[in-house]
């Protein structure tokens, strides 16, 4: 990987995968995950990726995007830990396979770059009638938050786990402030951010580097930025006296169960490592005593798994169940967590979670985007290991040491999303 | 040895290998020696629409329970000697799994170490049914629980009603994995009945994309196939005529969602095309949807201003030789009225035709999307497999997509886009 600063704020990252047919971009601008960020964030992003100068309308966009052979381009907001991204992502089919020889990076760049710093405004504010439609569409996807059951159960756990700290808020923002922000406010709000922010920039594929550094120089020379860090997360770190119990009931035919977990262990902690690997052991796929515990053995679930939330050092369960099963199944996996803080771990649960990790690891190396986001939360937890280096840590872990760092464990909220009168069954 | 046929795309630069072993078992490899990763698929012409067939060397046709072909997917991963073939995987550092869609069963194991041994173990595998009463009955709670997460799951839902009213007779408009009543009648001697027929290897194909060298994949392979001997004639699948005419036009569901979802497209009465001419139609018909329904058409436009649809408007085309639908879905405060919207504009363009701008834009695209396919190891072999069971050569795609012309494109639109063949599926919130 290259890495080209561009200017005290913008960096570049240029990573080398000629074996993709395709060249993609990515755009990170960090901004500290507040409640009003958030919203200003998801609504700019929106609005930001739907005109330019350049490109006045949609319209306009999407038929430079399909000239480029069907080019993409989107924008969204990520939450990693308390930095809450605005993130821009492009991708071209690389200039080699294009049938008459065009040059698509660089035109693909010129609309990204005409994108994020060169707005479509009149009059100090965003174009009036997009700021509304796409309000509108924001406004939608928080609403339709509830639709995927299984992904509300499981971040509602996540938001309960990490009650009082800033990464309870929600991702998109909130209704109330989206609704209050105004096409000039939004312009105010990007004016003030746009260089006063971290902005890292990756390139992936087949790219000629001085290209891509004059493109971006171009567009932002004339700016003057005021060097901003990005934001750092605190893991949670506290006692639990007891366990925090929240049902919710819901039109639903199946139960949603979602255990959080406090680990108290942080990305550049030296047992960050053992932490991936119990993990696996735990909950990530085939091998593990959840699946072949609750879902196996006893036939509870079809689903039942671990994730972790290495920035802010939580552990969330996630299950799909009949109703009545609710308290057989959380004690399932609490007696399957007993296990490993008793070492009980065989030979081949311990091997095969190893290898999982070794080999989603390695297959970032077939994956532009997958390795720009290993670098990206590399660099975000400032925790300053390559992919290599990273594997080989994996590959340390002992036994032991998993056992261990089961013992930090902590069951902080037992979430389940219940069915409409299905709340006295169990 | 295997002995392999060699071609080379000069467009893309990749090279497929493709031989036919004596078992009858189709071998298609396609080597990307930069890659980390490995990726192999091995998958039988079967699924959930093979309900009714007659079983070589009997006379009479049989049925069989809704859902069978998954359960069969999920009852192969247990082993004569009683343990779990993800184990052995998973020693390996395999990450395998497998999947049952309407027309395809296949298992799958992609690594980055291993290869050998992975591949070895997916062969083996798959080859071995092993079914009692009792593991047969084990698996009812586990599939059970996953029939409920997608009744959970408005999008499927709505997917299912929607072509529930495009089909009146087609098995496509059951569900996959069946119902829960239909999966209960399911016993171990079915499951060998399905497996003695559709897991000949004559009926089935073996694709490998990424990392592998030809001559050890090529033994392994060898030593990996048991004995078997080919079916001489096709397997008699048993279909219900299915009419020109729709079923209904209109379906409604109530969930507890946020915002109506609506899905609504057209029936393809223009079927049991294959090979090339298949290939040709799936060209056009991609051309023709994103000409008609992408971001920067004057349909999109209109919809997205009147904030009738919003950013996750998405269009589709899904064919097969004996059935095909396009399909446009997303969430919309008023689905009738887009709808409405659709099929008025339709019908306007019908008098004024087609622009060739647009079709030579969205020509651009659907190469670009030809291109990307290349990527992925997994989205290369699952692609290359489906359009394999439907007589198609992926290779064969470059000379297919330039002849394709803009009246092809117009016959398509004149064609399809009738109001009696379409339908409006809903979910509304509670």
């Amino acid at each position: 990987m290259k890495q080209i600063q561009i200017n005290e704020n913008i960096k570049l990252n240029y990573i080398n995968m000629t074996k993709l047919k395709t060249t993609s971009v990515g755009i990170y601008i960090h901004r500290p995950l507040t409640k009003k960020n958030a919203s200003y964030d998801t609504l700019l992003a929106a609005v930001l990726k739907s005109a330019s100068r350049l490109y006045p309308s949609r319209e306009d966009i999407a038929a430079s995007l399909d000239n480029l052979y069907g080019a993409t381009m989107g924008s969204t907001v990520l939450k990693m830990g308390e930095d809450h991204i605005i993130y821009f992502d492009a991708e071209t089919i690389s200039d080699k396979y294009t049938p008459n020889g065009e040059k698509l990076l660089s035109e693909l760049l010129r609309l990204l770059m005409s994108v994020v710093f060169e707005p479509k405004v009149c009059d100090g504010a965003f174009d009036e009638k997009i700021v509304e439609q796409e309000r509108q569409g924001v406004l939608d996807r928080i609403d339709a938050f509830i639709n995927d059951k299984r992904q509300y159960a499981s971040s509602r756990c996540q938001e309960e786990t990490a009650r009082g700290t800033d990464f309870a808020i929600m991702r998109y923002g909130d209704k109330a402030t989206i609704s209050q922000i105004t096409p000039k406010s939004l312009y105010e709000y990007y004016k003030s951010i746009i260089t006063s922010s971290v902005i890292d920039i990756y390139v992936c594929g087949d790219a000629d580097i001085n290209t891509a550094v004059s493109a971006v120089t171009d567009y932002v020379s004339e700016l003057n930025f005021e060097k901003a860090e990005v934001t750092k997360t605190q893991i949670i770190d506290r006692d639990v006296t007891e366990v925090n119990n929240v049902t919710e009931a819901m039109d639903v035919t199946q139960g949603k169960l979602a255990m959080g977990y406090i680990t108290g262990i942080k990305p550049d902690d030296a047992d960050y490592y053992a932490l991936v690997v119990f993990n696996s052991v735990f909950g990530a796929g085939a091998h593990s005593k959840l699946f072949n515990n609750v879902r196996e053995k006893l036939s509870l679930a079809y689903y039942a798994s671990s994730q972790l939330e290495k920035f802010k050092g939580m552990l969330i369960v996630n299950a799909g169940i009949e109703f009545q099963n609710f308290e057989k199944a959380r004690d399932e996996v609490m007696m399957q967590l007993e296990e490993i803080k008793q070492g009980n771990i065989s030979d081949h649960e311990f091997t095969s979670s190893i290898n999982a990790i070794v080999n989603t690891c390695n297959a970032y190396y077939d994956d532009q985007r997958a390795l720009a986001t290993y670098y990206l939360s590399d660099s975000i937890t400032a925790t300053n290991r390559t992919l290599d280096e990273y594997i080989s840590e994996i590959k340390k872990v002992t036994v032991e040491d998993v056992a261990n760092v089961a013992k930090k464990l902590k069951l902080d909220t037992v979430y389940f999303l219940t069915g409409k009168g299905a709340e006295n069954n169990d | 040895m295997i002995k392999f046929d060699i071609r080379e795309d000069k467009h893309t630069g990749e090279k497929l290998y493709s031989a036919r072993h004596e078992s009858g078992l189709g071998i298609y490899i396609i080597p990307k020696p930069e890659y980390s990763g490995t990726y192999a698929i091995l998958g039988t012409r079967y699924g959930s629409v093979d309900s009714e067939f007659v079983v070589p060397g009997e006379k009479e046709p049989i049925c069989v329970p809704d859902g069978i072909a998954h359960y069969l997917e999920h009852k192969m991963f247990d082993q004569p000697d009683g343990s779990n073939v993800f184990d052995k995987f998973s020693k390996y550092g395999g990450n395998a799994n497998a999947f049952t869609s309407f027309n395809i069963t296949a298992y799958l194991v992609s690594s980055t170490s291993n290869f050998e041994e992975n591949l070895s173990t997916l062969l083996d595998y798959v080859q071995s049914p092993y079914y009692t009463d009792e593991t047969v009955e084990k698996e009812q709670g586990i599939i059970g629980q996953e029939i409920r997460m997608y009744d959970d799951n408005p999008g499927w839902k709505l997917f299912f009603n929607f072509i529930n009213c495009l089909y009146r007779e087609h098995p496509v408009k059951k569900e996959i994995a069946g119902t829960v009543e239909s999966i209960s009648h399911i016993t171990a001697d079915y499951l060998y009945k399905c497996y003695n027929t559709f897991y000949n290897l004559s009926n089935m194909s073996l694709v490998i994309a990424g990392n592998v060298d030809i001559q050890s994949a090529s033994k392994v392979i060898e030593a990996g196939i048991k004995k078997n001997e080919p079916f001489t004639e096709p397997i008699k699948k048993i279909y219900p005529q299915e009419p020109k005419d729709i079923k209904m036009q209109y379906v409604e569901k109530k969930m507890a969602i946020a915002s109506p979802m609506f899905m609504m497209g057209f029936k393809d009465n223009d079927v049991n095309l294959s090979g090339r001419e298949l290939l040709k139609k799936d060209i056009e018909m991609r051309i023709l949807m994103r000409m008609l329904f992408a971001k920067g058409s004057d349909i999109y436009k209109k919809l997205y201003e009147s904030n009738l649809i919003n950013s996750t408007f998405s269009l589709d085309y899904t064919v097969q030789p004996d059935y095909g639908f396009t399909s446009l879905d997303g969430e919309s405060k008023n689905p009738k009225e887009v709808y409405e919207t659709i099929l008025d504009e339709l019908e306007k363009l019908s008098k004024t035709g087609l622009s060739y701008n647009k079709y030579e834009r969205a020509k651009k695209v659907v190469w670009g999307r030809y291109i990307r396919m290349y990527n992925d190891i997994e989205d290369l072999s699952t692609t290359f497999m489906q359009y394999l069971f439907m007589g198609v050569d992926y290779f064969d795609y470059y000379d297919v997509y330039k002849s394709v012309t803009f009246e092809d494109v117009e016959n398509r639109f004149k064609e399809h886009f009738k109001r009696e063949y379409s339908a409006l599926s809903v979910i509304n919130p509670l």
